[in-house]
C-alpha cells in the first residue's frame, strides 16, 4: 500500500500520532526520574547548610549537625517543624516569605542557618547565612547565583569571598545592620563590612541588600533566643548567688 | 564496518569538522568553554542528540510528509535534548546546574539540525548514527580543546583540580588571565584552532 505522504489527512495523523508518542514517552521519563532529581536538589539545600556552618560537606552529614528545621512566623513563634515541609519552602524562599513562613534551621550547637535569597545583577542570588548561638556572630556563609559573570559577580561563590563573613556580627546594638559589601575594601576592624567585588559592584550590592532583608523577618526570633539566653544567664546567677 | 560508513564517522572530527570547518554551533562552543567538565559533558550530549537525532530521521524518513519535515525534525530533536536534560539533572546534577540553559538550546545548534537535514534524510539508518556520531564527537573535541585553555590559563586548574598552585606558579608571581574566563577569549581560540588546522590542511585554504 502506497500513501500520499503530501495529503492533508496523511499530514494531520502523522502530526497527531507523533506528538502522542512524544508525549507519552517524555512523561514517562520525567516521572521516572523525578525521585532521583528531587534527591539531587534536596541533597544540595543539605549539603549548602552544612557549609553555611563551616563544616565540610565531604565529611559531616546534614542529619548529625542540624537538630531541628522548622518555619518560623513573622512573630518568631514556630509554626510547623515537619523537615519535609521546611525543604518544600525552601524551594521557593521568596514565595513563603511573601506568605509569612521564614525557614529556619537549628544546629546542634545552638547556631542557627537561614535561606537568603534577592537579587544579584543578571539573575536571583540566593544562599544561607549561619548565625552562631549569640544570633549576631556569622559563622559561614553560602552563596550561589544564576547567571552573574564569571571572574566578576561570580566571585561570591568562592571560598575566598565567603570566609570574609565568618566572624562579621549582623547586630549594631539593636539594629539589625547586616553585613555590607563595601566598595573599596572593608575598613579595618569593620564588624559588619566585608571587600566587596571589584567589577563586581551591582552583584555585591544585591549580596548586601540581600543578608538585610532577609535577616530581618527573623529579628522577632532572634530577640526571643536573645532573651532567652540572658535569662538563662541570669537564672544561673541568681542560683549562684542563693547558693553563697 | 565498511570504510564508507567509518568514514562518515571520522570525517566530522577534522576534515569536516562541524565547528572549525563548517563553522557551525560557535555560539554554545563560546558559553560552555569556561571549565573542561561542563565542556565535556557538553560534548557527551551533542554526541547523543546528534547521533539519535540522525538515526530516528533517516529510519522516518520514507514517511515523513515533506511538507512538514522541518517541524517534525525539531519535535524529535527537541524531544532528545528534553531527555538528554533530564537524565543530567538526575545523575550528574552539578554539570547540569552549570550547563543551565545551554542543554536546553543544544535544540537550536545548527549542527543538529544541519545534519539531519543534509544527511539523515538521505542516508540509511546506520550511515546517519555515524555520521550523528560523528559531528558530535567533532564538536566535543573543539570544545574540549578550548575548555582545556581557557581552564588552564583562566583558573590555573583542570578539571577542577589546582594544577599552577600545586606547580607553585602563584609563587613565581604567576597570575591567572581572567579576560580566558570571558566569552570573546572561545572566539579567538577556536580562530587559533581553525588557523592551525588550515595549515596542516592545505585543501581548505581559501584561494
Amino acid at each position: 500500500m502506497k500513501f500520499n505522504t503530501n495529503s492533508n489527512v496523511y499530514i494531520i495523523i502523522y502530526s497527531v500520532v507523533m506528538v502522542v508518542i512524544v508525549a507519552v514517552l517524555l512523561s514517562l521519563a520525567a516521572l521516572g526520574l523525578k525521585e532521583r532529581q528531587n534527591e539531587n536538589i534536596l541533597n544540595e539545600k543539605k549539603t549548602q547548610i552544612v557549609k553555611a556552618l563551616g563544616y565540610d560537606a565531604a565529611t559531616v552529614q546534614y542529619k548529625d549537625v542540624v537538630a531541628e528545621a522548622a518555619l518560623l512566623d513573622a512573630e518568631g513563634a514556630t509554626v510547623n517543624n515537619d523537615v519535609a515541609k521546611v525543604f518544600e519552602a525552601l524551594q521557593d524562599v521568596k514565595g513563603s516569605r511573601e506568605a509569612g513562613l521564614f525557614p529556619i534551621f537549628k544546629a546542634t550547637d545552638g547556631s542557627v542557618v537561614v535561606p537568603l535569597y534577592g537579587a544579584g545583577l543578571w539573575g536571583p542570588i540566593w544562599g544561607y547565612i549561619a548565625l552562631a548561638s549569640d544570633m549576631n556572630t556569622v559563622k559561614g556563609i553560602v552563596l550561589d547565583h544564576s547567571g552573574e559573570t564569571p571572574g566578576l559577580g561570580a566571585e561570591i561563590t568562592t571560598a575566598k569571598h565567603q570566609a570574609m563573613y565568618v566572624g562579621k556580627t549582623v547586630f549594631d546594638g539593636e539594629d539589625l545592620v547586616g553585613i555590607t559589601l563595601k566598595k573599596g575594601g572593608a575598613a579595618e576592624g569593620a564588624m559588619h563590612e566585608v571587600d566587596a567585588i571589584t567589577g563586581g559592584t551591582k552583584t555585591s550590592d544585591g549580596v548586601s541588600a540581600m543578608i538585610k532583608d532577609c535577616l530581618v523577618s527573623y529579628k522577632p526570633y532572634f530577640a526571643a533566643v536573645k532573651a532567652t539566653a540572658e535569662q538563662q544567664v541570669s537564672n544561673e546567677l541568681n542560683t549562684e548567688n542563693n547558693g553563697k | 564496518m565498511a570504510s564508507k560508513s567509518l568514514k562518515n564517522l571520522t570525517a566530522p572530527l577534522s576534515g569536516n569538522n562541524p565547528v572549525i570547518v563548517q563553522i557551525l554551533g560557535i555560539c554554545s562552543a563560546l558559553a560552555v568553554t569556561v571549565q573542561l567538565k561542563p565542556a565535556v559533558v557538553m560534548g557527551l550530549s551533542v554526541m547523543v542528540v546528534t547521533a539519535f537525532a540522525n538515526l530516528v530521521m533517516s529510519m522516518l524518513r520514507k514517511g515523513v510528509p515533506s511538507r512538514i519535515r522541518i517541524i517534525v525534525q525539531l519535535v524529535v530533536i527537541a524531544s532528545l535534548v528534553i531527555l538528554v536534560d533530564q537524565v543530567l539533572k538526575a545523575f550528574v546534577y552539578d554539570v547540569s546546574k552549570q550547563l543551565s540553559v545551554y542543554v536546553g538550546l543544544i535544540i537550536t545548534n545548527c549542527i543538529v539540525m544541519g545534519r539531519v537535514e543534509a544527511f539523515a534524510l538521505q542516508n540509511n539508518p546506520w550511515d546517519s548514527f555515524l555520521d550523528g556520531l560523528g559531528n558530535g564527537a567533532g564538536y566535543g573535541l573543539i570544545l574540549v580543546i578550548v575548555a582545556f585553555f581557557r581552564e588552564l590559563l583562566g583558573s590555573g586548574s583542570l578539571f577542577g583540580y589546582p594544577i599552577f598552585e600545586k606547580l607553585g606558579l602563584y609563587e613565581l608571581g604567576y597570575a591567572n588571565c581572567g579576560l580566558m574566563l570571558f566569552p570573546p577569549m572561545a572566539l579567538i581560540i577556536v580562530g587559533c584552532i581553525i588557523w592551525a588546522h588550515r595549515s596542516f590542511n592545505k585543501d581548505l585554504q581559501e584561494k
